[in-house]
């Protein structure tokens, strides 16, 4: 019986790490063309910084830096365009939120239309302190 | 009221599942997105025109009065569906239609016309795409109310189809008024 159950917690160990190692690895996939990249490195890695927080819209939970689609890799294109020229990253974002809106982003601003989707998991949490600390108060009276 | 109090977390969980519930049954299209240059000057463009490679100036083209732009290509499937709603389209009164053929083949876009028949006054080209993106266009096609002040007053997404085709002329009818 003991062995039985020693036999469970490794096979157990085993595809909990198998699960882990999964999810870390299959997040490095990227559609980035090598014609793509800018030769100055730095500014290739703001470029695949910005890109990772810009959805690509045709595959709407992909950002462009995963996605193969064509507007993706146009959008690409101009974001490495822009660098090149100059532009601050502010300046980049605006450029494609005023085309294309906030849901091109994949992190949504801070903005009064946006706040109770900011502010809720911190107003849930201290509800939840709260409910706990009444809690606990109770059962220690007792 | 302690004991309705405890049972906040509970209440707000099943509030929050009721609205994610909402969302999931509700008839909606996720892939349609709402447009930022609706109520917005139009995006200005210079390009050629498709048949006879002249210089076409938005500008110069709008302004006088209500404009429909349609964003297509060949290779894009739902156009050639849309093809017949947008030649009818363009024989209603007071209706100019202005295509923008994006990252297409000039060629096969002549040919495709001259197949299917040309609904559009002029074709402008959108070879690499950079119109189409200044309109925020995602996905083919695309059509675009413009009113005589320049001002895009509608957008749909996707084609134009027999159910969608009578809201359309309504939304026309709305910016000419």
């Amino acid at each position: 019986m003991i062995q039985k159950n020693l036999l469970f917690h490794k096979v157990f160990f085993l595809v909990l790490m198998m699960t882990l190692a999964g999810a870390t690895v299959s997040n490095n996939s990227y559609a980035v063309e090598p014609e793509e990249f800018l030769k100055d490195q730095k500014q290739e890695l703001r470029a695949r910084d910005i890109s990772k927080n810009v959805r690509c819209l045709v595959c709407q939970n992909q950002s462009i830096d995963e996605s193969s689609a064509s507007l993706a890799k146009d959008l690409r294109i101009i974001i490495r365009n822009k660098i090149t020229e100059g532009f601050t990253d502010k300046e980049i974002y605006k450029f494609l939120t005023d085309r294309y809106g906030d849901f091109i982003l994949l992190k949504p601003p801070l903005k009064v239309s946006t706040v109770i989707l900011w502010a809720l998991p911190f107003i849930l949490f201290f509800i939840a302190l709260f409910v706990l600390y009444r809690h606990n108060k109770k059962s220690k009276l007792r | 009221m302690r004991k309705y109090f405890l049972s906040a977390p509970l209440i707000i969980f099943f509030c929050m599942m009721l609205v994610f519930f909402y969302f999931l049954i509700v008839k909606r299209d996720p892939s349609e997105l709402p447009s930022v240059l609706i109520n917005q000057k139009t995006p200005m463009f210079e390009t050629t025109t498709l048949f006879d490679n002249k210089p076409f100036i938005f500008e110069e083209e709008s302004g006088q009065q209500v404009l429909v732009v349609n964003f297509f290509a060949t290779w894009c499937i739902p156009c050639r569906e849309e093809h017949p709603y947008i030649s009818k389209l363009s024989k209603e009164k007071n209706i100019t239609v202005i295509g923008v053929n994006y990252k297409d083949d000039s060629q096969k876009t002549i040919q495709w016309l001259n197949e299917l028949g040309n609904p559009y006054s002029k074709v402008a080209v959108d070879s690499n795409g950079r119109i189409g993106l200044d309109w925020g266009v995602y996905g083919l096609p695309e059509t675009f109310i413009v009113n005589e002040n320049n001002i895009i007053l509608y957008k749909q997404v996707g084609p134009i189809t027999n159910e969608k085709y009578d809201d359309f002329i309504m939304h026309i009818e709305d910016s000419i008024k």
